[in-house]
């Protein structure tokens, strides 16, 4: 769970395409899968998220994502198919079209949200946001709250498991709870946690302005990301993604 | 190097001054430990000359505050930075970056250290320090302990000319606290860095630092050369503060033999007080 | 009492934290672990009350294996005092908390029974019960937080670096409660720390960790006074002891000021007689 977002060290083809290019071809895969609505060119999309997954070198995280993602997609699948009461009924109170829909949307659920997390596992946060900045031109500022929010996530989740762990030592079953249950005894805990995460998020820009937030231009990044004939090659299979979308 | 005059201050929003009527002169190359209880404005302090007070924490600011000729009220915050490296209390939330390479990276980057001089820079910041090998760790995988000399690496990887540190060894255990403290000395004998550092370990302050000041409900209740300040070593107990038990142990001799023994503030004293007087 | 019986664990994706780790404590021993960071003491203790299970070997508390029953079972006999109160805090003010944490392990007990041991602890630690704990001082909190585990009566108290980010006297204050829960409950104590003068003061025995090992484990001055111990733990012995060491002859039984002062005065007194 912790690790789930988190950067996997590594020199695969994908880890060292620039940052823009990965969040390029992210947005390439989506817009394909919206504008496409063959069934086979959907699935020839889901292929190329998992292939992408495992030239970066992640096979296995790739497969939890897609996993995890399944079972949102399964609950999504059921609800579709019993709404939708348009078309020919095949079985019981379920349509074709029905079928044909939920299908379409849950490819695209899977195909547009697996490349999302893949790039956060293939690429620094600080890459991102400095080639933001950098090529793209994005203010700091944004970048930076963008980081830091992201920054945020383990931390919560550590401060989190922190307090579980503490109030289950206290006595309060979370140690047996599961689901919904867990849920609801966590939730009252959270407004704490909120609040000192708050004060320390404060205290992140109060650490930002020490070491020179505003003195940051867009050229202060160490790291340089130039465009590689890599980059290219990326670019063009992302145009003929979309362009095969509008074909078939 | 820093002085500071008649500051009182009170936070927006608060009734109580946190800290009232301080002043403070610290040399260059000075070495300034200081303790006391919590809620004494020992954080306030710090703040204060790091120019976060008044530029991040608005309220109730009278009196000045200089640092290096420079008064924190009509300094911007980042040209005060330039010159003072702070280090937080709460390491976790001065950490910016995921990667400890990246959060040494960010200050080099701002304050527009030149690119070839960076790597060095960093490297030599994390050798000082003494974790080389968590360069390229992710943040979120380190310990406590480790995180704390990360967020010290990061600022004396900047060279600052005064260093503030709230606490920095808090979750250190003694072994490392005392290479922290070693570093401090380091900076500050080798390079001449101001060092101001709160902490609430006293042994280790009488160890290293040169001045001390004791701070309560907001004033400095005892400041100068350290063992001018232990020889309140009784008004401090009934503070609530700590004392080494090396002082505590030269007084119970002065007492025991009658005779006024000089106040003890390390090992070394002690024990060469213990041989004079079995002689 | 708690017995371990060649423990050890790793932390996914690392090296051991604890390894082949065994123990055995008595009721109303009061234990320290002590050790550099990294040496396997929080995991230890965490192995004692079951938030992590061991990958081989056995905790047993009361004779059960925490493998096979759960935590917050054990929360009725085994109070666990975390390094940050913060995250056990959980209610608007200290009454509530208190209760809170007596509703989820003697629920059983009548309403009435659960607020008179309410008042008594509040009354025991001079609260009123309506403070927020939230706008209290850490030192404060921290003291909420001892105060809504020992309400419960547990058997074994577990401190995990109790007076971390505390000053002086909060310090003193925690401690001075502990003792008396050891010394009049006669409850197991398991601590935590990295003041070595807190140890002395506090604790009677002390087991030595280094690299997930368990180097020593004995009486607490034997073990301070152990020298090659202390360097292989990189650990500073309390600065008496430190003192008595370098002292040599004539100071081996001394472990306190007032040991040392009278060592002093005794031989400056009997030195005056052979003149």
């Amino acid at each position: 769970m912790n690790n789930l977002f988190g950067y996997v060290p590594g020199n695969s083809v994908i880890h060292r395409l620039n940052p823009v290019t990965k969040i390029f071809l992210t947005i390439a895969v989506c817009v394909a899968a919206f504008i496409s609505d063959n069934l086979a060119y959907l699935a020839g999309l889901l292929a190329v998220d998992l292939l992408i997954g495992f030239a970066a070198g992640v096979p296995g995280k790739t497969l939890t994502i897609f996993r995890g993602l399944l079972k949102i997609a399964l609950f999504l699948f059921a609800l579709q198919i019993l709404m939708i009461r348009r078309g020919t009924p095949v079985f019981w109170i379920i349509t074709d079209e029905g079928l044909l829909t939920a299908v379409r949307v849950v490819l695209r659920l899977v195909i547009v949200c697996m490349p999302l997390a893949l790039v956060l596992a293939v690429t620094r946060i600080s890459d991102l946001t400095n080639s933001f900045v950098q090529v793209l031109h994005v203010p700091y500022q944004y970048a930076f709250t963008l980081s830091t929010a992201i920054r945020f996530i383990p931390q919560f989740l550590e401060e989190m498991n922190g307090i579980m762990e503490a109030q289950t030592a206290r006595g309060v079953a979370f140690d047996k709870a599961r689901g919904l249950k867990k849920f609801s005894m966590i939730l009252p805990l959270c407004a704490p946690l909120l609040i000192s995460s708050v004060r320390r998020t404060d205290q992140t820009a109060a650490a930002a302005e020490l070491r020179g937030f505003r003195l940051r231009t867009r050229q202060s990044a160490y790291k340089r990301y130039p465009f590689t004939a890599l980059d290219l090659a990326a670019a063009v299979f992302s145009a003929a993604l979309i362009a095969g979308a509008l074909l078939i | 190097m820093i002085a500071i005059r008649d500051l009182t201050f009170t936070y927006k929003d608060e009734k109580n001054p946190a800290l009232r009527e301080v002043s403070l002169d610290i040399p260059e190359g000075g070495f300034l430990g200081v303790t006391g209880p919590a809620g004494a404005g020992k954080t306030t302090l710090i703040r204060a000359v790091s120019g976060m007070i008044p530029h991040l924490y608005p309220g109730d600011f009278y009196g000045s505050v200089t640092v290096n000729g420079m008064d924190t009220f009509e300094t911007s915050l980042a040209e005060i930075s330039r010159q003072v490296g702070t280090v937080f209390q709460d390491v976790d939330s001065q950490i910016i970056s995921p990667m400890v390479e990246d959060e040494l990276l960010y200050g080099l980057e701002n304050f527009g250290v030149p690119r070839e001089e960076i790597p060095e820079r960093i490297g030599e910041a994390l050798r000082k320090v003494g974790i080389p090998d968590l360069r390229y760790r992710d943040i979120a995988s380190l310990s406590g302990g480790q995180r704390q000399k990360t967020a010290v690496a990061a600022i004396i990887a900047l060279r600052p000319r005064v260093l503030l540190l709230d606490e920095p060894t808090g979750e250190l255990d003694p072994h490392s606290s005392l290479q922290v403290f070693s570093l401090l000395k380091e900076l500050n004998e080798e390079q001449g860095v101001t060092v101001i550092v709160v902490e609430q370990k006293i042994m280790l302050l009488c160890e290293f630092a040169k001045q001390l000041a004791v701070m309560n409900g907001g004033r400095i209740a005892f400041q100068g050369e350290t063992r001018e300040v232990l020889a309140h070593a009784e008004e401090m107990q009934d503070l609530g503060i700590n004392i080494p038990r090396v002082t505590t142990l030269s007084r119970a001799l002065s007492a025991g033999t009658g005779r006024e023994q000089p106040v003890c503030i390390n090992l070394d004293e002690a024990e060469a007080m213990v041989r004079g007087l079995m002689k | 009492m708690i017995r371990l019986e060649n423990v050890s664990f790793s932390y996914r994706g690392q090296g051991p934290s604890v390894q082949n780790v065994s123990f055995h404590a008595e009721k109303g021993e009061f234990i320290a672990i002590l050790g550099a960071n990294g040496a396997g003491k929080t995991t230890t203790v965490r192995l004692i009350d079951g938030l992590i299970k061991p990958d081989s070997g056995k905790v047993l508390i009361h004779g059960a294996d925490t493998a096979e029953s759960s935590v917050s079972e054990r929360a009725r006999r085994v109070g666990f005092l975390f390094q940050n109160p913060d995250r056990q805090i959980c209610r608007n003010t200290v009454r509530e908390e208190i209760l809170f944490g007596l509703r989820s392990v003697r629920g059983d007990e009548k309403e009435e029974a659960l607020q008179a041991r309410t008042d008594e602890i509040l009354k025991d630690f001079s609260f009123t019960g309506d403070e927020e704990p939230f706008s209290l001082s850490r030192g404060q909190r921290q003291r909420v937080a001892l105060a809504s585990i020992l309400a419960v009566e547990p058997e074994i108290l577990i401190l995990d670096e109790p007076t971390t980010g505390l000053d002086y006297l909060e310090c003193c204050h925690i401690m001075d409660r502990i003792r008396r829960m050891n010394e009049e409950q006669q409850v197991t104590v398991v601590m935590v720390c990295h003041d070595m003068e807190v140890v002395l003061d506090y604790a009677k025995r002390a087991l030595v960790m280094a690299g997930g090992r368990l180097l020593a484990d004995g009486g607490v001055r034997e073990i301070f006074r152990d020298a090659a111990l202390m360097e292989a733990a990189s650990i500073l012995p309390p600065q008496m002891i430190g003192l008595s060491l370098r002292l040599g002859k004539g100071f081996e039984q001394c472990d306190s000021t007032d040991t040392i002062v009278q060592t002093v005065l005794d031989a400056r007194r009997g030195g005056a007689k052979h003149e």
